[in-house]
């Protein structure tokens, strides 16, 4: 996370400039064609995939459970979790977010980071504007100039369970 | 457990004292506790042991001074009244009864949930404290008197009684009382040498007496030198005690006693006053008023062991009594107003000094977690090594390079012995006696048996048998509810064993021993034992077991219904146990250290609880194995043996595999097949190529399988491998809390190249398959069951277990010793 936000503190003075406005900051990554963005504080690193060994008699998107620098850590599929694919893929550009749950700490197994956005109140839709039944994790549709529409996700339901 | 970094929380100086203050306290506690336990045991067979109360005095006053330290207002203010209660003891004002024990048993109680309540995890026990307090305060009131007459009998200079300190007269009563003779020594000593030759002297009498009191006697000294009186008193004759401390300045006599007093004269002597004639004790803190009535105030040491303490003067008038009464009778031997030399004090503090500063420096208090720390650098260490061998291996091929190879090699096995000597060491840090937890149960056995007015003589050994923290902290608890239910349920009351001609006092042993990676426990008492037919009833009405089930049971299974949440075979709970909580989360509990409980019982004639324990949570040697391409640990600790596995050794058995292994039927488990593995999912997803991971292929045909014989405690399940890869010695961590509810892995190691192998968790596997997957307890599988439930499988249990069957006769004979599932 450090080296994260220091690559942001590094990026154009008009950019940083920005900041005293009201903006969050998400990381933005794809699960198979969506793009989600998950606010930044909650990553604690971006890790290259690393051997991850399954669990029998898990949950079925609990792909296993790896060793980061000594420590043990699950990592959840998030395509399976959300239902979007049937199979598990890990190729090139696939990335595990290192996440701050409650009591530990979890890794959330995604397609391809992205990159950071800023986004303005003003770019952040409410979550409704899908419809009325949107499931608790999903908080907003944020709508960076320029960029893709992004699913803004709350782990606290993702872990709450 | 799991992994904690090594400290990196900044903590303020003020917590860390905190932290401090709470450990040395506890231990102050524990300390106490175990000294009122021996002082108890004392007191039982009607002896005393001066010694003892002074250390209990020793710890309060600490506990006084620590907890005004730290403004623990409740805490010093109970120290004090205590405080007062032991002084009263240590002189012999008050007698150590069994309710004055009650009172200081009590107080243990209450520094502890004091102390607990000071970290934030409890309430206050402000009522209780108040209600001892008044007690203590009771017991005050009724201090009885001493009595000096025995002291009057033997001709001792009034001028040196006069001096003695309350503590010393005591001390003298008591050994003349006790038929000890008095010895009077003389010795001079050279002032530039007095406190080691002080030292050496007391030394020397130590073996044969005890040293009342000494003096300076104010004749023979010079300059350089001082002549002291010293008492001695002994049971042993002149020649011994004075062959003893024989030297060239040293004169010793009996001091006799005075030929059997004449009344005329014992009534001329005025009797020193009782206490119950003395006026009121003085309150504590009344201002030392006593202390100048022509005793020499250097007598007063602070040394709150022996002397007389500044903050609580003898009562009044006591001293003055006798010197002005028997001066007329004796010339003094030297005039009470001679102020003695200083020398007499100085040795004492200089050793209470030494013996402060000794136990300080020996011992440091560790935070677990820092041991954690250590051990997983450890781990990663063994990473390492294994690194290096592998390098040295290939370096090892190279024929150029051979002579590099060799000393690579010699460094290499220099490093993994220093390695393997640095991971013994920090467990061997990690470990702790059982005896700390079995002194807070021989308190709860005391109390217990109190409140239940049932007599129990609690037989501890082995409590020098170490385990791990960790373990030791988790384990008071489930001992705890095994010792009350064997009180309140097992025990019976003294009529009822007095009919069945057993002894008075019931007996609980409580036994500790290692064998091999584990260490047993047993709780074992010589009660009514439990009986098959009753708790089948109880299981059946609290609707536990169904009768059809009732039948089908063998007596071991009935004796493990105990441990089902919300069993009790009483109708009403008391205050001790029966609420049918406790023996399930006996079992929850220990299952949380990888143990498990056994219970075997003889009606009328006790019952047994076993607990086996791994000895450290931390490293353990594992035996790794491959099925289905998948890699799983095997905790050495539960591996009996391994066996190469034929098909052709298979025998069904209503629908279960079973073979037969050195004449014994053993249940048969493929483990490819308790976790599902088979054409599943692939075991370790490797990308080091960042590419789509392959599965590792799955062996069709098995040209090999192997059976590892796994035992827990007395249950043996065969589990069918691919592969026997190897042993390793690993450090476990425990899987996070997402993959807790997974059952069948105890944890999880890293094994190399970054792989992390899961560690199972035999004895769980083992009573998986044993109960048939149970039925009461799902599990947690990915989908279906693992194995089909069938009627009559208790029948393979195994040897001597079987038709054991109770359930319809309601007999039930000699039970099986071993467990349940």
């Amino acid at each position: 996370m450090r080296g994260l936000s220091r690559r942001i503190e590094g990026r154009s003075a008009m950019q940083r400039a920005d900041e005293i406005g009201k903006r969050a900051e998400y990381l933005a990554f794809t699960l198979g064609q969506e793009a989600y963005a998950i606010e930044i504080g909650n990553i604690v690193e971006i890790l290259k995939p690393l051997p991850i060994t399954e669990v029998p008699r898990a949950d079925p998107d609990v792909v296993g459970v790896m060793s980061v620098r000594g420590r043990l850590v699950a990592v959840l599929d998030l395509k399976r979790r959300f239902r979007l694919t049937r199979t598990f893929t890990m190729d090139r550009k696939s990335r595990i977010l290192l996440v701050d749950a409650a009591t530990e700490e979890i890794g959330l197994l995604v397609d391809e980071v992205l990159q950071v956005y800023r986004l303005s109140e003003a770019e952040i839709e409410p979550p409704t504007v899908l419809g009325t039944e949107q499931a608790p994790h999903v908080v907003g549709i944020g709508r960076p100039v320029g960029g893709q529409v992004l699913m803004l996700l709350d782990l606290a339901p993702l872990f709450s369970e | 457990m799991a992994e904690h970094s090594g400290g990196g929380r900044g903590e303020s100086a003020g917590d860390k004292a905190r932290e401090e203050f709470f450990s040395e306290a506890q231990e102050i506690v524990d300390g106490l506790s175990r000294d009122l336990l021996a002082l108890d045991d004392v007191c039982r067979r009607g002896g005393s042991d001066a010694e003892l109360v002074n250390d209990v005095f020793r710890a309060v006053h600490t506990l006084k001074g620590l907890s005004g330290l730290f403004g623990a207002a409740m805490m010093s203010g109970l120290s004090h009244e205590l405080e007062n209660l032991l002084d009263d003891l240590r002189l012999g004002r008050i007698e150590l009864t069994p309710q004055v024990l009650d009172l200081l048993f009590q107080s243990v109680e209450l520094y502890g949930s004091i102390l607990t309540a000071a970290k934030g995890d409890g309430p206050e026990p402000a009522a209780e404290v108040k209600a001892l307090l008044a007690a203590l305060g009771q017991v005050a009131q009724q201090r009885g008197g001493g009595g000096g007459s025995v002291i009057a009998q033997y001709e001792l200079d009034p001028g040196l009684l006069g001096v003695l300190t309350e503590y010393e007269e005591h001390r003298l009563r008591t050994n003349l009382q006790a038929g000890l003779s008095l010895y009077r020594m003389r010795v001079q000593f050279q002032l530039a040498t007095i406190d080691s030759a002080l030292d050496d002297l007391k030394a020397k009498t130590r073996p044969h007496g005890e040293i009342i009191t000494f003096l300076p006697t104010g004749e023979g000294g010079d300059a350089e030198s001082v002549e002291l009186e010293i008492l001695v008193a002994s049971r042993e004759g002149l020649s011994v005690l004075g062959a003893a401390v024989a030297g060239p300045n040293v004169t010793i006599e009996e001091v006799r006693r005075r030929d059997a007093a004449p009344p005329l004269k014992e009534s001329m002597r005025p009797p020193r006053p009782t206490m119950s004639e003395m006026p009121p004790p003085l309150p504590s803190f009344a201002p030392p008023a006593a202390m100048g009535t022509g005793i020499p105030e250097a007598i007063e040491t602070d040394d709150y062991t022996e002397g007389t303490r500044t903050s609580r003067p003898p009562p009044g008038g006591s001293q003055t009594g006798i010197p002005a009464a028997a001066h007329s009778l004796q010339p003094p031997l030297f005039p009470p107003s001679q102020p003695p030399g200083g020398p007499q004090h100085g040795p004492r503090e200089q050793q209470q000094r030494e013996l402060t500063l000794r136990s300080v420096t020996q011992t440091v208090r560790v935070d677990i977690r820092k041991l954690d720390h250590l051990m997983n650098i450890v781990g990663e260490l063994a990473i390492v090594r294994s690194a290096v061998s592998r390098l040295t291996e290939r370096v090892r091929l190279d024929a150029e390079m051979r002579e590099l190879a060799t000393s690579l090699t010699r460094l290499h096995r220099s490093f993994d012995r220093h390695l393997a000597q640095m991971q013994n060491g920090i467990l061997e840090v990690r470990m702790v006696p059982l005896g700390q937890v079995f002194d807070k149960l021989a308190r709860i056995v005391r109390q217990i048996s109190r409140e239940h007015d049932k007599q129990v003589n609690l037989v501890v050994t082995g409590a020098e048998t170490e385990i791990d923290k960790l373990i030791v902290e988790e384990l008071s608890d489930p001992l705890m509810h095994m010792i009350r239910n064997a009180i309140d349920h097992g025990i019976e009351d003294r009529d009822e064993r007095m009919r069945v001609q057993k002894p008075a006092v019931g007996t609980i042993a409580l036994n500790a021993f290692q064998k091999g990676n584990h260490v047993v426990i047993e709780v074992e008492d010589d009660g009514k034992g439990m009986d098959p037919a009753a708790i089948l009833a109880a299981a059946i009405k609290r609707g536990l077991v169904t009768e059809a089930e009732a039948r089908e049971m063998s007596t071991k299974d009935v004796l493990a219904l105990a441990f089902q949440p919300g069993f009790t075979t009483r109708d009403e709970a008391t205050s001790l146990s029966g609420r049918g909580v406790g023996m399930d989360i006996v079992q929850t509990n220990i299952a949380k250290l990888g143990g498990v409980v056994d219970i075997t019982s003889d009606v009328g004639i006790g019952t047994k609880m076993t607990i086996t324990l791994p000895i450290t949570l931390a490293i353990i040697s594992v035996l790794i194995v491959e099925v289905a391409g998948r890699t799983f640990c095997m905790p050495l600790a539960s591996v009996e043996e391994a066996i190469v596995f034929e098909e052709s050794m298979v025998r069904t058995f209503e629908g279960r595999e079973v073979m037969t292994q050195r004449g014994a039927t053993l249940p048969l488990a493929r483990l490819g097949k308790v976790f599902q593995l088979e054409g599943h999912r692939a075991g370790v997803w490797f990308n080091e190529d960042a590419k789509t991971p392959v599965p590792p292929p799955v062996r069709s045909t098995r040209p090999k399988s192997y059976v590892v014989i796994a035992t827990v405690a007395d249950r043996r399940v065969g589990f069918v491998v691919d592969r026997l890869v190897g042993q390793q010695d690993i450090v476990i961590k425990a899987l996070g809390r997402s993959l807790k509810k997974v059952r069948g892995f105890a944890g999880a190691t890293e094994l190399g190249d970054q792989r992390v192998g899961l560690v199972l968790d035999a004895a769980a596997l083992i009573a998986e398959v044993l109960a048939g997957e149970g039925g009461r307890q799902q599990p947690v599988g990915m989908s279906g069951e693992v194995v089909p439930r069938r009627n009559g499988e208790r029948a393979l249990l195994g040897p001597g277990e079987r038709g054991d069957n109770i359930g319809g006769r309601g007999g039930g004979g000699a039970p099986p010793r071993g467990g349940f599932s």
